[in-house]
């Protein structure tokens, strides 16, 4: 029994993923004229229209290797995503082997997010992005290959990237067949940057109010040497070619105290995914400032700081926010 | 304009346009002219709309629309006028080729696209109901491999192949479709048509003897080279002067033309008295199709064929109960001695029946020698000497009688060719009394050295005569040997001219068209190969090489559990070779793989997909701290063999693996 199981296993290992492969709509159209140029042939005893039916049975039944062939080893060594905002499509990054000698042509990729069970067998095959035509990749043999897909935002929060789904009709088209990657990845979708209600003034420490925000925010005052955490858009690109030294953009500004930016300014919103989608807009628009800024949620705070670090850290507190 | 995301690429339109012109190519050569100007101004159109950006028939284009219309009811009307209807060979044919011209210019999806190629296959088909020689069969896989091709263009869609490649995949397909092909072939369970009806016009009509002879119509058939039948003997073969196959006999006449007796209907069944005598050949005949019923024999056959269902008339001709259309064969034996009907004959009557107040100085002639004897034996020789030793000549161009042809024949031009010697000598006997027909077939034939077997050309074609004498029955008496003995001994060959030979090129010296009949009995060698085991392999050949093969008994479902086995194991075979995949890893990489295995049987995290060696080699030495050496070494050598250029040897690293054996 043991060495049963074992065989089994060794055998599933050598299987690999379940790849599956049915004709296509052109395939049993294809079928279709094999059996009408078998009856006309039969018809009119012609040994030659045997011969050419036979000839294309055999073809189609090659069809089958070749397009199983084109797919079935591949495999998906690493999926990654960058973190978008509501709206928005999320770019996923699929980094696909191809350990064959030969080269995978025309694999068609796409995504499905609901993943949940069903009795219904066929629903298995539906609810795809990009089913047909759409994102193709060619694997290079020996080789991996970066794909990148875009699935749609639903919902603020961590999305499930769910299951990946690749198909091949190469080399004619005939077959389809397909197989799919389960991807335990999230994306992380920040709120829908929009609101109406204007960016907060910078305040002290001691809850004092600075006039002036509107004025002076982005004069240029000098260059400084980059420093890790500086944010991009700050850096001098243009003056690297001069000497190759990285430089950030420094601006003056007659704000000198921290921008907090607090679940409170916005409770004339009442309503939860309108505050954050307020906070979110406004955290944009900190970021663009190049102000320290921090954030004040009912559940968290985080201190006023600068950087994409930082900024990302206040955008996923919006994100993962739950009252 | 937004672009049609569905819309073949322009490389896949010219493959599918390239296959589609050279399947469609050899119906231009019977059919109207329209239907190939019609077809190649289609596919003229589309190159145009492909390089020059022609506007094609859509919905952007309403009155191209309207006049793609016009196109179609104006080649609708046209086939009315070819053909009168758009049912049966040729104008079914017609009604694809000019289906497809039309679909070519609005092919907008994937789906026109598939339904054109398949078109395509189709339209290879109808091609072999006109034709199923080698060439076309050439053609055939050319068209497959063009159409595949067009078919890889297609899916191909951001062209990573090239054209070659694309080419040369959809070769590397039929090559690898070959085996099935010939297992199908072979064991796929046969079914004997027609299923339905077939349209009139199935088969083409052919020259061939005929069931009346009018003088100088057999030298009409001398000028045609085709095969009439082909004849592969079992064994010996009968001498060249033995060598009559009888066809028509003609016992009718007005004078001008011959006819077949007719019979009343209720004595068709009457069988003649056939004993065989001597020398017995077996042979098997494959019969071109002449759109008639009567199968050709070596004179009388000892029994009829059981390949097809045949009969044999009371004047010993063998019919066939359809008509020949396409290629048959059949199985017979005959004897050259045999006697005919040799005691009773009821057409005796008609056998002297002379066409009233014709051939009056014939009639004349054959009255005198009927006053010196009454023996037909010797009436019979002064017929033969008369010929011989009198001014007769052979003659394959004899100049046109008018008049009483037969006396004009016999008295003034004395230049003629089988068929006149045969009527003449027919009215001379039945003149003298002695009952006397023309038998119509062939004579001769040219033997094959190439595969052993006799051509019979239409060039063969002969008439002689039989005359009945009692006791005795109808007695073979051939009037052309009396005058060219060298037509019968060595066949109608030598005697043609060269132009008739051997085509111009050839025929300027003897050497030339030996060369010419060398390479014209191979050629037609192979296709008798060809006709006899490809194109015959129907319901009883099936059977028969089946059973040669050693299969008992073979029958339909035999068939399909051989065939059932074969594919599987055809399957298998293919799957192992398709899907077998050796490891092509790099040796250093399984080497560096077996190291990283053995730490992480000791605890240690396999390499993440982001960590370069050297960030994997440091954390172990972490984990490891007692390793360090080693681990440093290995990953130093794995880089300088991976990354390097190979710049450290192999062996070397597969020692150091081997010697890395760490413990907890």
């Amino acid at each position: 029994m043991i060495a049963i199981h074992q065989f089994y296993q060794r055998f599933n290992q050598l299987r690999g993923r379940r790849v599956f492969i049915l004709p296509t709509k052109f395939g049993l159209l294809y079928g279709g004229f094999l059996l009408l140029i078998l009856l006309a042939a039969i018809n009119y005893s012609n040994s030659l229209g045997h011969v050419l039916c036979f000839l294309l049975a055999s073809m189609g039944q090659l069809a089958i290797h070749y397009t199983y062939r084109n797919m079935a080893k591949l495999e998906l060594v690493n999926v990654y995503t960058d973190a978008t905002f509501l709206g928005q499509y999320i770019p996923v990054h699929l980094t696909f082997d191809n350990p064959t000698q030969h080269d995978c042509y025309q694999i068609s990729v796409s995504s499905k997010q609901d993943t949940s069970r069903s009795w219904n067998p066929f629903k298995n095959l539906t609810g795809y992005q990009y089913y047909e035509h759409q994102s193709m990749t060619h694997l290079a043999a020996k080789q991996h290959t970066q794909h990148l897909i875009s699935v749609s935002s639903s919902k603020r929060g961590q999305q499930k990237i769910g299951q990946i789904r690749i198909s091949t009709r190469f080399p004619i088209g005939l077959f389809n067949t397909w197989s799919y990657f389960n991807s335990d990845v999230f994306a992380m979708v920040y709120p829908k940057p929009e609101g109406i209600l204007p960016l907060p003034s910078p305040k002290r420490a001691g809850q004092q109010s600075v006039g002036q925000v509107e004025k002076g925010v982005d004069d240029f005052s000098g260059f400084q040497p980059y420093r890790p955490g500086d944010a991009i858009h700050a850096i001098a690109w243009k003056t690297l070619p001069r000497d190759n030294v990285l430089r950030t953009k420094q601006f003056s500004s007659t704000i000198d105290g921290d921008l907090m930016l607090s679940w409170q300014d916005t409770t004339v919103l009442h309503n939860i995914e309108k505050q954050l989608s307020q906070l979110c807009l406004w955290l944009i628009e900190a970021d663009k400032h190049n102000i320290d800024y921090g954030l004040t949620l009912p559940t968290l705070t985080i201190p006023p700081s600068q950087g994409p670090s930082h900024f990302h850290r206040c955008l996923t507190a919006l994100a993962l926010y739950e009252s | 304009m937004k672009a049609n995301p569905l819309m073949p690429g322009n490389t896949a339109l010219i493959w599918l346009m390239l296959s589609l012109s050279l399947a469609a190519a050899p119906h231009f050569y019977y059919q109207p002219l329209w239907v190939a100007s019609l077809f190649f101004a289609m596919i003229g159109w589309r190159c145009l709309s492909l390089w020059q950006h022609w506007p094609l028939p859509n919905k952007q284009h309403r009155l191209l629309q309207l006049l793609q219309l016009t196109i179609a009811v104006g080649a609708g009307l046209l086939m009315i006028n070819s053909y009168g209807n758009f049912i049966g060979r040729d104008a079914g044919t017609a009604l694809l080729i000019v289906m497809l011209g039309l679909k070519v210019i609005e092919i907008r999806s994937h789906r026109d696209y598939y339904l054109s190629c398949f078109l395509g296959y189709f339209l290879v088909v109808t091609n072999f109901l006109y034709s199923q020689s080698i060439p076309t069969a050439l053609l055939m896989f050319i068209v497959v491999i063009l159409i595949t091709t067009a078919l890889i263009s297609l899916n191909d869609k951001q062209q990573q192949l090239s054209q070659k490649a694309q080419l040369k995949l959809a070769s590397k397909m039929l090559l690898q479709a070959v085996p099935l092909m010939i297992l199908l072939f072979i064991l796929f369970p046969r079914i004997s048509g027609p299923l339905w009806g077939l349209p009139q016009d199935a088969s083409t009509a052919r020259t061939g003897i005929d069931n009346k002879m009018t003088l100088g119509n057999i030298s009409q058939l001398i000028q045609s080279d085709a095969v009439a039948f082909r004849v592969n003997f079992d064994g010996d073969r009968p001498q060249a002067q033995d060598l009559y196959w009888r066809g028509p006999v003609l016992s009718d006449t007005d004078g001008v033309t011959w006819t077949e007796h007719t019979f009343p209907t209720d004595s068709l069944d009457i069988t003649p008295t056939i004993i065989n005598q001597g020398k017995r050949y077996a042979y098997t005949i494959t019969i071109e199709p002449h759109d008639r019923h009567w199968l050709f024999a070596l004179d009388l056959p000892e029994s009829l064929p059981t390949s097809l269902s045949s009969k044999q008339s009371y004047t010993g001709e063998l019919l066939s109960q359809q008509a020949i259309k396409q290629r048959q064969q059949y199985q017979l034996s005959s004897t050259p001695q045999f006697q005919l009907n040799p005691n009773v004959e009821p057409l005796l009557v008609d056998a002297l029946s002379l066409p009233l107040n014709l051939h009056p100085k014939t009639v004349q002639l054959a009255q005198q020698w009927r006053q010196q004897t009454a023996d037909p034996q010797v009436l019979i020789q002064k017929a033969l000497q008369y010929f011989n030793q009198q001014a007769f000549f052979y003659t394959l161009s004899p100049p046109a009688l008018q008049g009483d042809v037969i006396d004009q024949f016999l008295f003034e031009s004395r230049r003629g060719f089988c068929e006149h010697y045969a009527a003449s000598f027919t009215i001379l006997m039945r003149a003298a009394g002695v009952p006397t027909r023309i038998v119509t077939g062939y004579q001769g034939g040219e033997f094959n050295t190439v595969d052993d077997y006799l051509v019979v050309r239409q060039r063969d074609a002969h008439a002689w005569t039989e005359v009945w004498l009692a006791g005795q029955g109808w007695i073979r008496v051939d009037p052309t040997a009396a005058v060219s003995q060298s037509r019968i001994e060595q066949g109608i060959n030598n005697l043609l001219p060269d132009n008739l030979r051997a085509p111009l090129l050839f025929s300027q010296s003897a050497g030339l068209i030996d060369i010419w009949q060398q390479l014209r009995q191979n050629w037609d060698a192979l296709n008798h190969a060809w006709n006899r085991s490809i194109l015959a392999y129907g319901p009883e050949l099936q059977k028969s090489f089946l059973a040669n093969l050693g299969m008992s008994n073979p029958n339909w479902q035999i068939m399909a559990v051989y065939l059932f086995a074969a594919f599987s194991i055809i399957l298998l075979i293919s799957a192992a070779l398709f899907l077998y995949q050796r490891d092509a890893r790099d040796p250093c990489v399984v080497l560096y793989q077996q190291f990283c295995d053995r730490l992480t049987k000791l605890g240690a995290t396999p390499p993440l997909h982001y960590e370069g060696p050297l960030d994997y080699a440091s954390r172990l030495c972490i984990t490891f701290p007692q390793y360090q050496s080693q681990i440093n070494e290995i990953t130093q050598q794995y880089i300088a063999i991976r990354y390097a250029k190979k710049s450290f040897p192999l062996s070397q690293f597969k020692q150091t693996i081997k010697q890395f054996k760490p413990r907890k």
